[in-house]
Order: C-alpha cells, then structure tokens, then sequence
C-alpha cells in the first residue's frame, strides 16, 4: 500500500517535470512595463488554440540588480533553465557564444524596419526580437521656456549670460532647434548660481555616476560632433576634437553649478527625483521617464508642463544614442522548437500590438503601430527619433562593448569630478579602448 | 581503546571534513588553477596556463593599489570610529542597560537591515530634492553640501558604516565591561581611584583584549566591505571610492577578465593570512 503511495507519488513529479521541461520558459526583463507587456503577449500567445500544451511560455523573472552578471554566469555554465532570455544591443557581443542565431520571417523588416531589427545583430547574424527600443529625449519645462522665449528682459539676461559664459552672442530658441551652445546657454541662465533671478534652482541635472548607462546618455554630444569609437580601419577615435567639446561641455555646466552638486553620484533614478522636483529647467534622458514625469498625479510639480525633443544638434547633426532590448535563444535551451515558434510569434504585428498596448516600448514601423497609436502616442515619437537620429557607436555590440562603456564612465566621470586632466582620461580611455577591441 | 577513540572522532569529524573539502576546498583549487590562467566567460571551461601574469597585471595595475589604499583608508577609519563610539557607548549607557536590558536588542536593530538596503535608504537620506538632510540643510542653512561628491563621498560612507556597525561593537565591548568584577572597581574607589583613573588603570586593561578582537573584527569587514559602497557611489568618480571588492567585482564581471580577478583575490587571501599570523603570534607572546 505504502509503496503503490510512493510509485504514484513518483510518476506524478516526473510528469510534472516532464511537463514543465516542455514548456516554453522565458527569462524576462523584471519589475518594470517591460515585465506587464511580456505577460499580456504570452496571455495572448497561450490563449491561441493553435499553440500545443508543450509549447505555452512560461515567464521567469529575477531582480533588475545585477541581472546581466547573473544572466552572464548562468549562460557561461550552459543552463537550460530558460530557452529564451533577455537581450540587449550593447551585450550581444558578449553573450553571443552562449546563444543560437536566429531566423525572423521576411514580414519582420516591415514590423520593425531593418535599423531597429540591426539592434539585435552581431556579425551579420540576428540574435533577437527587439521588443522595446530606448534612446534619448531632452526635456524642458515649457513653462519656464514659454517665458523665456517671450520674456524682453529674461532674453536680454540669457544672451548677456551667453555673451559672458560662452563668448557668444546667442538668443533664445525654442528646444526643437537647439545647438549644443544654446543647451548650456538656457541651463546656465535657469542656474541660480549664476542668475540668482532664475525661477528654479538648477538649469539641468546630468547623469555623471561611474556607470556604464550614463555613458550612453552623454555619447549623444560626442556623436552629434562627428564622434565614434572606431574608424573603418579599426583605429581608436575617441581622442578627437568631438569627445573633447562633448566632455567640456558636462565639466563646464557642472563647475558653473548649473547641475546639483552629487551629480557625480546621479543616475536615471536621481535625475528624474531632480527634475520632477520642480527645481530643474531641462535633461537630457532616457525615453522611458516621459510618462511618468508628465503625469500630474505622479509628479505634481511637473506634470503636464514637460516637453520632449530630439538631443540638441551639433556640427554632424542632431543623434541620439539607442539601443535595444530583446529577446533571444539560449545554445542550451529544453525547447529550442517551441522557443523559435514564440520568436517568430512575437516578430507579427498581433504580437507586437499587444506587446505595445501591455505598456512595452517597441520601434515600429507606422502601420503596425496605427492601431495603438491612439493609445501609445509616445511610440510615434519613438519611432520617428529612432529613424532619424538614432546611432550605435562603432564597435558597440562587440564582445569588449560592456567594458569599453565601463572604461569610459570610469575615465571621464574622473576628469568630471578633477581627478584627471582631459588629456589623461582621453589617453586612457583611447589606450584600453584599443586592448579591449582588439580582442 | 584508544584506537576505537581516534577512529569515533574520525568518524564523527568525516561529515564536517568532507564538507569543508567539498564548499571551501574544491572551489580554492578551482581558483589557484583560474588564478594562473587565461579565462573568461567564454573560455570557463578551458583555461589557457599563464603563469603568474595575472597576479603581474593586478599588481602593476594603478587601480589595484588605488582601491587597496581606499579599503586600507577605509578600514581603518571605520574600526577606529567603531571601537571609540561602542566604547563610549557601553561605558555611558552601561547603567541603564543593566536595569533595561532589552534596549540592548533595540540599538542592535541597524546592524539588523541589509547592507545594500543600508546603502539605497542613505541615497534617498542625501538626495538633494527628496532626502531629509538636505531638506534641514536648505530650511535652517540655506544650502546643502554635496554628501555623495567626491570631496565629501569617503566620509559620508564612514559615517554611513560607522552608524550600522558601532552595534557590534557596543555588544562586545558592553559584555566585556560588564564581565569586569564590581569589587574590583569598588576597591580601586576605596583606594581613592577617581572616574578617569579607573576607566585608565581598571576597565581599559581589563578590556584590552576585547577592544583588540574588536578593532580586527570591525577592520577586515570594514576593507572588504562591498554592499552599501556599492549602492551609495558605485566605484565612485574615477574610480573613486572603489574598494578591493568592488575591484575584484568589476574586473570579474564587468571585464570578464577572471584569471586577472580571481588572482586578485588570492592576492587578498595572502595577506589576510599574513596579517592573522601576526596578530596570532602576537597574542601568543602576550599570552
């Protein structure tokens, strides 16, 4: 009796187990609209008849913290225990040797269009699905530039403030034209520092902390200057007249005061506390903060008054940095057929709209997106930025592309802080640049 | 009988040996062969012998030393204030925690909380728009310093770790105040020994030992402290404020260079040993 319990008991963990290895496991990006679209699509996905019991996703989740060193040694070690995981534009390179390359239908070019769909290749070879697509905004107060673009005397104190700053003669603009000059020229004026009868305290708050993901938000100034990190021979770049006036240009507002004090210790979570204070005329950011910083009920000194256009221009033009984030096959995975099934599921415009209605952030082109645009205005945006402005550095889905982000936040945020000359932090980062990409 | 003795203690001492071999054993082995080789995450399973080039590339790198001058700063700064606030404290509150000891587990709760979440609960404390320093600083000073910049970011994390761990210190220096004999004091009292002479003379020699552990416990958590440096500044402006953890950290998982970290890591074992050696030699002559 006690024996027939235990043989039953037995057969029923193998079955679950056996089960659970058919499934579809799928290791997603947590705790934030990224996690609630992944869900709504693999709802909708499990929901459909034609897909078989073997093949219904299962979502996995881990925290955010360090989530990319944990995903790093988990592939590293060859774990099953997700057939798909979590990608992103800049990490390819290094976690390429631990996934498979993947093959999306024809029809996926006309969902995303082949610049977004390049966030999630390496070599040649595509290793995702881009599902949410990040760049750049600069956010303004529309208040305070209303003001200043109508304003006699607040005009004659930001072109004396120019004149005296700068050594230009510069005007006010409205944000949409901006030059990198007109940037510093509006942040110093708004800085109390240096015009005490400024409304708020800061003219802007950059993102200084050593960290890789700050790096990206400053290569906008740098790339709009003709920056990159290579030349088509491979040669290193970054010691060019670009990286210097981008550099220059973060020390100079920083020194004058026109961004708070700990900036140095500032990531996207700080700056947004920063700006959604009230205290704080302009940012440059992530696209991710603009729902929130223009909801009144979420951030009630701000809501409602915050614009949002392209980085300001420079002598190349006007860039943002993006990237992507995606979802990929893992070399080790249980189910690889079910895995490219939900992959290819998840390359149609059914699962995309759903993904987009969920809260995601996908880059799509304008048809599929017509549907929820009406509900997504800001993927319009999005879109649109990513087509005209969006770039990815030479060299920046390379296996070394994670560490080359590292050696330049920890390079420049010295020369920030002045701890290092910026012919010293150039030389080191162009030095490490080399070692790291050559590899 | 002997023989049955020594083979029921081997018996006994197998389960515990063969865990040790298995959790602190196999993985140093695994770490003396990766510490001499050439190994990332893509080569894990196939290191490529070296030699002693990364131990070399650790210690001729600028920033190995830098970080190990932070931790040593560090390290010190910390045990030093620790072991002069715990003591205070024991002595100064001695009174009323003999009458109430259950306030001894209330002023225990800081060494409580995570250190990581000691560190995001201080980012928040300092945020200049939404922590409540800067908030009295700007009502009653009209201005704020910068806690986390790089003029002020090393003493904020000592205050920081000074603040979660003087608990510590006031539980063993507590206990070994209170374990001195009342009669003792008293007859030093009787003999006309004022409060300060008999702190000097009676109560610190007798807690000499204790205040010594203490300050070597307090210091070798202090220098190889990670957790709320790393939430509150990271590696910090130029590397900054990047402690031998965090060094090994990044050189592991940010660089992937894991020959490079994990020599650095054996690095750090040696002179942990050395250091015990003399601290152990030392209190065997005392003793």
């Amino acid at each position: 009796m006690r024996s027939s319990h235990l043989f039953a008991a037995l057969t029923a963990v193998l079955l679950t187990s056996a089960a659970a290895q058919a499934e579809v496991t799928v290791l997603g990006w947590p705790g934030g609209p990224e996690e609630t679209a992944l869900r709504d699509a693999a709802n909708l996905y499990n929901a459909k008849e034609d897909v078989a019991d073997e093949d219904k996703v299962e979502l996995i989740f881990f925290n955010r913290d360090g989530f990319w060193d944990k995903l790093q040694t988990d592939l590293a070690a060859g774990g099953g225990e997700f057939d798909l995981n979590l990608l992103a534009t800049y990490a390819i390179g290094r976690y390429a040797p631990f996934m498979e390359p993947v093959e999306l239908p024809d029809s996926a070019v006309d969902v995303f269009g082949e610049k977004v769909l390049a966030t999630m290749q390496f070599e040649g070879k595509q290793y995702g699905v881009p599902t949410d697509l990040s760049l750049h905004f600069m956010y303004y107060r529309t208040d305070l530039i209303e003001q200043l673009l109508s304003d006699a005397d607040w005009q004659a104190r930001y072109s004396e403030i120019a004149q005296e700053r700068l050594g230009k003669e510069l005007k006010p603009k409205p944000p949409a034209e901006w030059t990198w000059d007109d940037y510093q020229a509006t942040a110093l004026f708004f800085t109390k520092a240096v015009n005490p009868d400024s409304p708020v305290r800061y003219g802007t708050v950059l993102q200084m902390k050593n960290l890789l993901f700050n790096m990206m938000v400053w290569h906008s100034t740098a790339r709009s200057e003709g920056g990159d990190w290579m030349d088509a021979d491979g040669n290193i770049t970054v010691d060019s007249p670009a990286y210097r006036k981008g550099l220059e240009l973060y020390k100079a507002l920083y020194d004058a005061g026109a961004s708070p004090k700990d900036s140095l210790s500032y990531e996207f979570a700080e700056a947004n506390a920063a700006f959604g204070s009230g205290q704080v005329a302009t940012m440059l950011q992530w696209n991710a903060a603009a729902a929130d910083l223009n909801d009144p009920e979420k951030t009630p000194a701000v809501g409602g008054k915050v614009g949002t256009v392209p980085p300001p221009a420079g002598i190349a033009g006007r860039f943002t940095h993006i990237h992507g984030l995606g979802l990929g096959l893992n070399k080790s995975a249980q189910n690889k057929a079910g895995a490219l099934k939900f992959l290819e599921w998840l390359a149609t415009p059914e699962a995309m709209q759903a993904y987009a209605a969920g809260g995601g952030t996908p880059a799509l082109s304008a048809d599929v997106l017509a549907p929820v645009a009406e509900q997504r205005p800001d993927l319009t945006q999005l879109g649109d930025y990513a087509g005209q402005y969006g770039f990815v550095m030479t060299g920046a889905t390379s296996a070394g592309a994670l560490s080359v982000y590292e050696l330049q936040a920890e390079n420049f945020t010295g020369y920030w802080a002045g701890q290092k000359s910026l012919d010293e932090a150039l030389a080191a980062t162009a030095q490490g640049m080399a070692d790291l990409l050559k590899k | 009988m002997q023989s049955r003795h020594l083979r029921d203690g081997r018996i006994l001492l197998a389960p515990l040996t063969i865990f040790l071999l298995a959790m602190l054993g196999l993985p140093l082995v695994v770490d003396l062969i990766y510490s001499v080789s050439r190994v990332e995450f893509r080569t894990i399973l196939s290191p490529e012998f070296v030699g002693l080039a990364n131990y070399r590339s650790a210690l001729t790198s600028e920033s190995y030393w830098q970080a190990a001058w932070f931790s040593l700063r560090f390290g010190l700064a910390c045990a030093v204030a620790q072991l002069l606030l715990g003591l205070f404290l024991a002595i100064f509150l001695a009174p009323l925690i003999d009458r109430r000891p259950w306030l001894l587990a209330f002023l225990m709760l800081p060494m409580m909380v995570a250190p990581a979440l000691v560190g995001l609960m201080y980012r928040l404390i300092l945020h200049e728009f939404v922590g409540v320093v800067p908030w009295f600083m700007f009502t009653y000073f009209g201005d704020s310093p910068s806690f986390l910049g790089p003029d002020n970011a090393f003493r904020t994390l000592v205050v920081v770790e000074v603040l979660q761990w003087t608990p510590f210190a006031l539980l063993i220096l507590y206990s070994a105040y209170a374990a001195i004999p009342k009669d003792v004091r008293e007859a030093a009292s009787i003999d006309g020994a004022g409060p300060w002479q008999r702190l000097w003379r009676i109560d610190l020699p007798l807690m000499a030992p204790v205040l010594g552990a203490t300050f070597f416990i307090r210091f070798i958590d202090s220098f190889r402290v990670f957790d709320n440096v790393y939430t509150l500044t990271g590696a910090g402006a130029g590397g900054a404020t990047t402690t031998m953890s965090i060094w090994v950290y990044e050189a592991f998982f940010k660089s992937g260079d894991i020959g490079r970290a994990v020599a650095a890591s054996m690095l750090l074992l040696i002179a942990a040993w050395v250091v015990l050696s003399i601290v152990h030699r030392l209190s065997e002559r005392r003793a």
